[in-house]
């Protein structure tokens, strides 16, 4: 084609039918919850949710942590886990450690 | 075509407008006009809005008509379109796990073998610099399947691709094997198809490790040889993918070992304890200790072995997969006939 004139050219993106990043609703305060800790399998993921729950008892009158791990940082976690801690937690907080 | 068409005032202008928003490789790329894209489809034969699969993570459904524009991109004749359409419903199968090997920092590529008639009939290597330029079929087959990974699932460098490394790999990676070398089945054939079938079937793969030795005809020195390759990919992998050269396969096969005596081979042989594991690498998941041996792979079958490669030198390769090739694991589909 020659290089003048007027050009069409199709766009080679696919869209995403999602947002890029989704945030959960802020809790305005984490007094009395329950915090679910869902490591993703990584070295220190554990000990790195730990010590943010300590840092949150700092600030927060907390009800308890339920500690998880899904065990495997390059695949999705299971869904029945989720349910699981979307049943008994208030808020989860996830972590990657390395 | 459910496709933004974009007005530039010449092709140069959108080749350089495409390199700047990210759209390619880096590399300038063959725009992508109405025409074209539409001349891919007529070969193919299907609709431009069917969906090939979708990516979860990034939330994308690809359809043939982006697969058809990437292609295009990336210098792509009609006749091999077919063939990036499988590759891509390949990788968008879930256990082929596309936004991990996309996005991790380990750096994989996608390597697409193709098997089948097809593979000579659009000209396909297998041969002299299998993995290296010089054939249009290789080139831009891989290319567009790495175009289509940065467009059509959005994992663009520095973005969601992370790779600490990457190689070369991810610029294009197809081949075919070299079956006038081989005398045992296909990697199709071992797939489950038949030798005419056309497949082709998609690792996540790393870098190659080459594996030298021209000192010996003798099965087992040769394949002693792939040990600190193999070592050097870690330890159980789920699966690892095994180049051999037409000539180290002529001189195992002359001294009639098949496919399954060299993987029981190299099972056996590619073992050391978890204390030299531990010193000798850094396993997934933690350090390994003590006397246990652990060997390189799951199971004699986790070794994949393909027949690749010029005829002259005694070169062949380890290639490791992403995530100890537990994590994504290789996907063989059919590519479907064309109407043309």
């Amino acid at each position: 084609m020659a290089n003048s004139g007027q050009v069409y050219v199709l766009d080679p993106r696919v869209l995403p039918d999602i947002p890029d990043s989704m945030l959960a609703e802020r809790p305005e305060s984490l007094d009395g919850s329950t915090v679910g800790l869902l490591a993703n399998g990584k070295r220190n993921s554990e000990e790195l949710l730990e010590q943010v729950y300590e840092v949150l008892s700092e600030s927060f009158k907390l009800k308890r942590a339920v500690p998880d791990n899904k065990g495997n940082a390059s695949r999705p976690c299971p869904p029945n886990l989720l349910a699981e801690l979307s049943e008994v937690c208030d808020v989860v907080i996830t972590a990657s450690g390395d | 075509m459910n496709s933004d068409e974009l007005r530039f005032d010449s092709e140069n202008q959108a080749v350089e407008a495409f390199i700047e928003r990210g759209w390619t490789d880096g590399l300038p790329i063959i725009p992508p006009s109405l025409e074209r894209v539409n001349s891919f489809l007529e070969y193919s034969g299907r609709d431009s809005e069917e969906p090939l699969g979708r990516e979860p993570v990034k939330g994308r459904t690809v359809t043939v008509g982006k697969v058809a524009i990437n292609s295009v991109m990336a210098g792509c004749l009609p006749q091999y379109f077919p063939v990036v359409l499988s590759a891509i419903e390949a990788a968008l199968e879930p256990e082929f796990n596309l936004h991990g090997i996309t996005a991790s920092t380990m750096g994989a590529g996608i390597l697409a073998v193709v098997n089948g008639p097809i593979a000579e009939s659009v000209g396909i290597n297998g041969s002299t610099s299998v993995f290296g330029p010089g054939h249009r079929a290789n080139a831009t087959i891989g290319r567009a399947i790495r175009l289509c990974i940065i467009n059509a699932t959005g994992s663009k460098s520095g973005e969601i691709d992370k790779a600490t490394l990457g190689h070369a790999g991810k610029y294009t990676w197809c081949i075919t094997e070299n079956i006038e070398a081989s005398p045992w089945s296909t990697l199709g054939e071992d797939r489950g198809f038949n030798k005419k079938s056309n497949v082709v079937t998609v690792f996540s793969g790393l870098s190659p490790t080459q594996v030298s030795n021209h000192s010996t005809q003798e099965p087992e020195s040769i394949l002693r040889s792939f040990k600190d390759a193999l070592f050097a990919a870690g330890p159980s992998q789920g699966e690892i993918v095994i180049t051999l050269c037409p000539e180290h396969t002529k001189h195992l096969s002359q001294a009639g070992w098949g496919k399954m005596q060299i993987r029981d081979y190299m099972y056996q042989m590619a073992v050391r304890t978890d204390d030299e594991w531990g010193s000798g690498s850094i396993p997934p998941g933690g350090t390994l200790k003590g006397l246990k041996l652990t060997h390189s792979a799951e199971a004699p079958d986790s070794y994949t072995i393909i027949v690749a490669g010029g005829f002259a030198g005694a070169f062949s390769s380890v290639i490791p997969l992403w995530g100890g090739g537990s994590n994504s694991q290789s996907v063989t589909k059919p590519i479907l006939e064309t109407t043309a």
